[in-house]
């Protein structure tokens, strides 16, 4: 069953006067996701990550495109939409003096909580988010952590099904993003909310997302697994070897070789498949006579696929 | 299902009133300002020996502009806020309607504009010898209802405005009610205007309250059924002003300044 189901969305910003500028931040992406799954959004800066997200939370109006949310119609039915969604931002920002829990509170109404209901929400939000001793802070005295604490609370008062987390870790310290990424697993373990989220940071990706959608230009330009998007991308594993002097030479016109760089006795091959050219590499290298010191075998980073995509 | 509705105007009543009750700045829009006004234009009415009668004319006036700007100021927060804190896109992501914000931010406009109008009575009473309450509980409410009606409409118009243009717009949170109030009478017989814009005075709700109010001081009105036409234009004006605020959001969301005002 599908969370989101949409198709062909495009949107063109225009801006300036009297002569318009026109910028394309999507250019027709068609992107469907599975309930209770995590998608992460990833894509260099402009590549029209937020501008999805926006569209799908109903924040902007797409020019061109459908699509479906938790089986409502995105042109036709926003209202039912936005009751069962939610969305945090890495740079969220709320009133300035009101305080944790009345931040909290305030959106609980919008969305008709009211009496002892927002005050077991409220209190079961502090817990969650462990803003606790933090409830009668003002904002604007709150840390960039404690902000972010607070937006992933405030996207979760309505218990949304479908969560949208744009940059949810952006300029927290790893221990605070740690944290943070456990507990939006935890949602999606818990309560099986279905999470799009949009980051920077690879081991994000890897660590939370089932599937990750490339975007860059205003297009999607791959999908998949981690792992799928590795293997799609072909960018090979890396053998690294450090051996004697005049090793290298052996390796030449060894099959599935696609790259090899050798200096000061270290030679780096990569391969198409480190699991099927090992043994060759090997077996070639002992006829050779020549003696492996030092062994290592790399595959290739989510960080490399991105930086390949991006290129 | 009503509920819900009370409920989401009460977060915006409570908002505001959270924030007017934190900012020091506020205190003086409740206070400083109005006195400032009533004293100044009171002492005016003393220098050019006006007469105790002329003297309620323009006192009215001075007391409804304060009144009046207080409420509409209160209405233009409802946007203003979540301008100025970048936090507008949370809101609109909650599905509420223009209605509950600009209703619960007039309930706090309205208690704030019957502080400004208490103190300022008050005040017209002591240094001036005016009082305004002398007229009776039933035409005061009335009058002070078409204060609020007129403030909540020039309220949702900036809301309007704001959401179409962002921060540029601001300024008309302050501007906007001095024109209307200008134009309609507030220190003068609109009959004194000149023919243009005396039509545009005749199409504004307040002119109208204005006129009916001072009636029960001794000054014969200048139009027919005053009240009902206050009211009527009201209504009109209150669901025009609602149905532009709604098309002003549906533009931001079309041309992205919803996210702009957001980031």
């Amino acid at each position: 069953m599908l969370a989101i189901d949409a198709h062909d969305l495009a949107k063109t910003f225009r801006s300036g006067w009297p002569r318009r500028r026109e910028t394309h931040a999507l250019r027709g992406v068609s992107l469907t996701v599975q309930r209770g799954a995590i998608v992460g959004v990833l894509g260099p800066n402009g590549a029209g990550k937020t501008t999805l997200l926006s569209i799908l939370t109903t924040l902007l109006v797409p020019d061109r495109g459908r699509a479906t949310i938790l089986g409502h119609d995105l042109a036709r039915e926003p209202g039912a939409i936005r009751r069962r969604l939610n969305m945090a931002s890495g740079n969220a920002s709320f009133l300035w003096s009101l305080r944790v829990e009345e931040i909290i509170a305030f959106y609980g109404r919008l969305y008709g909580l009211g009496g002892r209901a927002l005050a077991a929400r409220v209190e079961e939000l502090l817990g969650f988010a462990e803003l606790g001793p933090h409830r009668r802070v003002p904002y604007n005295e709150l840390s960039t952590g404690l902000k972010q604490r607070l937006a992933l609370a405030k996207s979760l008062v309505n218990q949304p099904e479908l969560l949208f987390l744009d940059e949810p870790t952006l300029g927290l310290d790893p221990d605070v993003a740690i944290r943070l990424r456990a507990q939006i697993a935890a949602l999606r373990r818990q309560r099986g909310t279905t999470i799009v989220l949009t980051t920077h940071y690879m081991r994000e990706a890897e660590e939370l997302c089932d599937e990750i959608a490339f975007v860059k230009n205003g297009r999607l330009l791959a999908r998949g697994s981690s792992e799928e998007l590795k293997r799609a991308i072909k960018l090979g594993d890396v053998i690294a070897l450090r051996v004697d002097a005049g090793g290298a030479a052996a390796l030449a016109g060894l099959p599935g070789i696609l790259r090899t760089t050798a200096e000061d006795g270290r030679v780096e091959l990569t391969v198409d498949s480190a699991q099927k050219r090992l043994g060759e590499v090997l077996q070639r290298l002992h006829e050779s006579g020549a003696v492996v010191r030092d062994l290592e075998v790399r595959e290739p980073q989510l960080e490399d696929v991105f930086i390949e995509l991006a290129k | 299902m009503m509920r819900h509705e009370l409920i989401r105007i009460w977060a915006f009543a409570l908002r505001n009133l959270l924030m007017a009750s934190r900012n020091v700045f506020f205190v003086f829009e409740l206070t400083f300002w109005p006195t400032v006004g009533v004293l100044s234009i009171g002492l005016m009415t003393r220098f050019l020996r006006l007469s105790p009668a002329d003297t309620s004319f323009v006192l009215i006036g001075t007391v409804a502009l304060s009144t009046v700007q207080v409420c509409q100021l209160d209405v233009a927060y409802a946007v203003l806020y979540d301008v100025w804190s970048k936090s507008m896109k949370h809101q609109f992501l909650a599905p509420i309607a223009v209605r509950h914000l600009t209703l619960g931010s007039w309930l706090v406009g309205i208690g704030r504009g019957l502080v400004v109008f208490a103190l300022l009575a008050g005040l017209a009473w002591w240094a001036f010898d005016f009082n305004p309450l002398r007229i009776g509980g039933g035409a005061l409410g009335v009058f002070l209802l078409g204060c609020f009606l007129t403030a909540w409409i020039v309220g949702v118009l900036v809301c309007a405005l704001v959401m179409l243009f962002g921060t540029r717009a601001e300024a008309s949170a302050w501007a906007t009610v001095n024109l209307v109030l200008v134009l309609s009478g507030i220190y003068y017989p609109v009959s004194l205007l000149p023919g243009p814009v005396a039509a545009v005075a005749s199409a504004i709700p307040l002119t109208y309250f204005l006129d009916a109010f001072r009636s029960h001081f001794g000054f014969a009105s200048e139009f027919a059924s005053p009240l009902a036409r206050g009211f009527g234009l009201s209504a009109a004006y209150i669901l025009a002003a609602h149905w532009g605020l709604r098309a002003a959001l549906d533009r931001t969301r079309r041309s992205g300044l919803l996210l702009k005002m957001s980031e």
